[in-house]
């Protein structure tokens, strides 16, 4: 039970009304992901701050009554965010304001509660947008920023992160800090450049969980927004990956907005359940491009440039999946409004008995090395008996203009079979293994991380994230066991 | 997708988990950003704010997302039912806009499926539910009345048979006697059950009490089946939806044996067919306010905009919310209003003043969303003019008591 005078003190900095110990409430805080997955970060308190002054109180009263506080990611989609030990939890979805739209010199600045579409929305009427990937409603500004979120938190321009240009900062003493841009917020200049005079300080609070210290306003760096927009398919056969792959390579090195990468088996479970194909029978890995252009020439002259290089390679146009997906309404960027995705889900519903998918990794590996690590996660799966229906293993892929590919897979699960589970489990365990030791690293890992490799392939580097935990926050106060 | 309005509790039950976890229904904001050439069109312009426990209550548990994990983990044996579970569920105004946003889970049938749950395991209902549900086995009417006074002074039997339900018959009998006035101009030979009449069941069923909601719903049926009726003409919100959506479930009744019309879609069809006419101007600007039983429940969005369109000297103006993202008055379904009445006042209070910032005249078509509104414009002090749609249409009609 948490202690009787840290309730009262924490209901006197943000009112009574907007602090509970309810375990109901506390209970529906627990799960921020599927509820196949048995990952249950259950807090103790729920508070809601209005104001960076509340979160910097709650902060030093945690020191003193040595009580853990973790900052809530987002609404969902976006992993396992929540607290590893208890303690209190920060619900931000409330402090949610819009605080800056600068449109001549192109930044935004938030509040940690805003939500991706919120702020999408508002940049698009000043003409500009944000180039993230947004697949979900769920996640918030600062949530995408400070944890390894899934979906969220990357675009083919890189992560999120890379278009963050300062924070507002409550360190684990209670003490507000302003980096990066936002240092020089209140300045005639105001916060124009990420990077000031001395380091550049944004990359400690970056995938961080909150460990460091707790965003409470975020600038973000803005694109302008190209008024031609094209969206197409090209396809390939399952022989022909290294083509596929050759193409992915070159047109995330362009100038193009968005490359995504699926196989097949994203629409077989639709042809499972329904008898209908969306795609042709040679049909394996469907690539979704995004482009852009200031002119009609510009996005001509693009589009012309990947059609000719797919065609090269050997890939077919494929119409009516991008253009379906991303161009008439509804899109697929909300996907409980949209009918294939509902059907979708209906199918996944079905075939798992209400269990719905597992996402058994999320991981980030140099784009060259596609073909292997998509050939070595069928070959697991097969092994396992998850590869084809009903359990049917989806890969979700993200290549990157960097060169890197963040890609999730996917599978059904029935959570009362433990057949399928342990199935499911052994497939997962034995990818990580198998990736872990090549180098890969994690957007997002689902639990339980052993052997963890995210912290073994970099001991040096986790030896000194540990040291500056230790250093900023002695008390191990804010998200305790994030490293 | 599944037709969870038609489940029982028992296929709820065989459900492990009953979200995406999006967390559109949870998160504030929109629901869609844009397609990078436009914003969303209205149909998929969800409001900033969404869901009204949620915003009143503040905790995850009260949204559509938190209830559906609670549910999920009730329904599967790994959480309790405790106090503020019963809070988190009957909190909930059954507005429906979790529905417009999330059509694969249709979260207002879990919670719905969650309160027959609570009552069927034995907990005590909120507020003054359990006294209601009493009256509506007493008396036959939410309020404990005398059924006597329901008489409208209309013939039992006949083939258009007008469903007054309690609320327009005991809180607001003008507004019942005016909508068979505007009937009878037309030549409609309307008939009324009189004290034969008794409640729909709507609160019972939003009560959680299913069983006595489906003996109800079938002695209603069989006492207008042998009345005559053809067609029943329902004034109430509520009451309509009741018929159209819930009764017609096959495990309540299934086909009906007449037609269910609501008064606006009648009052636009006899407009249309030039059966009735609007003559005296009205000079003023109103609003609409979308009842979410009529609206989001029942699909009623276009018939009351076509009656106010056609009154002369009439301007419409929406709110900012309006249509299928219209925001509920708080009277929530009756149940907020007779559970957790400062949160429905609250509620009523922020729609008054949307509605104030585009109009001086507010309209609905429910006497339910009317009284609540009627009420918290009084104690709030907002100064509002607040209209039943078929007072208003009298009222252009000319017509006399």
């Amino acid at each position: 039970m948490p202690d009787e005078n840290l309730i009262k003190e924490l209901k006197a900095i943000v009112g009574p009304e907007m602090v509970s110990t309810a375990p109901t409430v506390c209970e529906s805080y627990a799960y921020s992901f599927s509820l196949s997955i048995d990952w249950v970060t259950r807090p103790e308190i729920v508070v809601m701050p209005a104001t960076t002054r509340h979160v910097s109180e709650i902060v030093k009263l945690a020191n003193r009554y040595k009580v853990p506080v973790t900052p809530k990611g987002a609404a969902g989609m976006t992993g396992h965010g929540g607290p590893l030990h208890g303690g209190i939890l920060l619900d931000f979805i409330h402090m949610d304001k819009i605080l800056l739209i600068d449109d001549k010199n192109m930044k935004a600045i938030t509040e940690p509660g805003c939500s991706f579409f919120k702020l999408a929305q508002e940049l698009f009427k000043k003409e500009m947008i944000l180039p993230t990937a947004e697949y979900g409603p769920g996640p918030n500004v600062a949530a995408s920023a400070i944890t390894p979120v899934n979906g969220f938190g990357k675009t083919r321009y890189g992560r999120n992160i890379d278009l963050v240009e300062g924070f507002e900062v409550v360190l684990p003493t209670g003490e507000i800090v302003h980096i990066g841009s936002m240092a020089y917020a209140e300045t005639d200049f105001g916060p124009f450049f990420r990077y000031i005079t001395g380091p550049d300080l944004i990359g400690l609070f970056t995938q961080s969980n909150g460990a460091y210290g707790i965003v409470t306003k975020i600038a973000y760096r803005c694109l302008k927004r190209p008024p031609y927009w094209s969206f197409f398919t090209y396809y390939w056969p399952l022989e022909k990956i290294r083509k596929c792959a050759d193409v992915l390579q070159e047109t995330t090195a362009m100038e193009l907005f968005d490359v995504h990468i699926n196989d097949k088996w994203k629409f077989e479970a639709f042809k499972f359940l329904t008898g209908v194909s969306l795609v042709p029978d040679d049909c394996y890995f469907c690539v979704i491009f995004s482009i852009n252009g200031f002119s009609q020439q510009e996005l001509e002259g693009k589009r012309k440039t990947v059609a000719a290089l797919c065609s090269d390679l050997e890939g077919k146009e494929l119409p009516g999946i991008a253009e379906t997906f991303f161009d008439a309404w509804p899109t697929f960027f909300c996907p409980p409004t949209h009918p294939v995705a509902a059907q979708l889900a209906d199918a996944g519903y079905k075939a798992t008995k209400g269990g719905y998918m597992y996402m058994y990794d999320s991981m980030n590996y140099p784009l060259s090395w596609f073909p292997h690590v998509y050939e070595k996660i069928m070959e697991i799966a097969q092994k396992h008996k998850i590869h084809g229906p009903p359990r049917l293993t989806v890969f979700d892929g993200f290549p990157m203009k960097s060169q890197v590919m963040c890609s999730q897979t996917w599978a059904f699960v029935n959570r009362k079979d433990p057949e399928w589970m342990q199935a499911i489990h052994a497939s997962k365990e034995e990818l990580r293994d198998w990736f872990g030791k090549r180098g890969g690293t994690y957007q997002q890992c689902f639990p339980p991380v052993l052997p963890d490799f995210t912290w073994t392939n970099q001991k040096s580097a986790h030896t000194l994230m540990k040291r500056f935990k230790q250093f900023l926050d002695p008390n191990n106060i804010l998200s305790p066991g994030t490293f | 997708m599944p037709e969870f309005r038609t489940w029982n509790l028992d296929q709820f039950k065989n459900w492990i988990d009953l979200c995406l976890h999006c967390g559109a229904c949870y998160a504030r904001g929109p629901i869609v950003p844009h397609n990078w050439r436009e914003l969303p069109p209205h149909e998929y312009a969800a409001p900033h704010k969404k869901c009204p426990p949620f915003e009143y209550f503040k905790f995850k548990n009260y949204s559509p997302q938190g209830r559906q994990i609670l549910a999920s983990l009730i329904f599967n044996d790994r959480y309790e039912i405790d106090e503020e579970v019963i809070r988190s569920f009957f909190s909930c105004t059954s507005c429906a806009m979790c529905n417009e946003i999330c059509i694969p889970y249709q979260p207002l049938y879990t919670v719905l499926a969650m309160r027959q749950e609570i009552v069927e395991k034995g907990f005590e209902i909120p507020g003054r539910l359990k006294k209601i549900t009493d009256n509506i086995q007493s008396s036959g009417n939410i309020f404990g009345r005398k059924k006597h006074a329901k008489n409208l002074g209309l013939p039992e039997t006949g083939e258009d048979i007008f469903f007054s339900g309690c609320y327009a018959t005991y809180l607001q009998r003008e507004t019942a006697l005016t909508s068979v006035r505007i009937l009878k101009s037309a030549g409609i030979n309307i008939a009324h059950l009189g004290d034969k009449e008794s409640c729909c069941g709507e609160m019972l069923k939003q009560s959680g009490n299913m069983k006595l909601f489906k003996k109800t719903a079938v002695e209603n049926v069989e006492k207008l089946k042998q009345a005559g009726a053809k067609r029943v003409i329902i004034s109430c919100a509520h009451g309509y939806s009741t018929f159209k959506n819930d009764y017609t479930n096959s495990h309540i009744v299934g086909a009906l044996p007449f037609e269910v019309i609501h008064i606006t879609e009648m009052i636009a069809s006899l407009l249309k067919e030039g059966r009735i006419r609007f003559s005296k101007s009205l000079n003023k600007t109103v609003t609409y306010h979308d009842p979410c039983f009529l609206g989001r429940q029942s699909g009623v969005y276009a018939q009351p905009r076509e009656i106010l369109e056609a009154i002369p000297g009439l301007t419409l103006k929406e709110m900012d919310r309006y249509g299928k993202w219209s925001y509920c008055c708080g009277a929530g379904g009756k149940v907020t209003l007779n559970a957790f009445p400062e949160m429905a006042k609250e509620t009523g209070k922020e729609r008054l003043l949307e509605a104030k910032a585009v109009a001086d005249t507010l309209v609905t078509s429910c006497p339910t969303c009317l009284a609540h509104l009627k009420k918290t414009a009084k104690t709030e002090g907002i100064d509002i003019e607040i209209v039943d749609l078929s007072m208003l249409v009298a009222t252009t009609m000319e017509l006399s008591d």
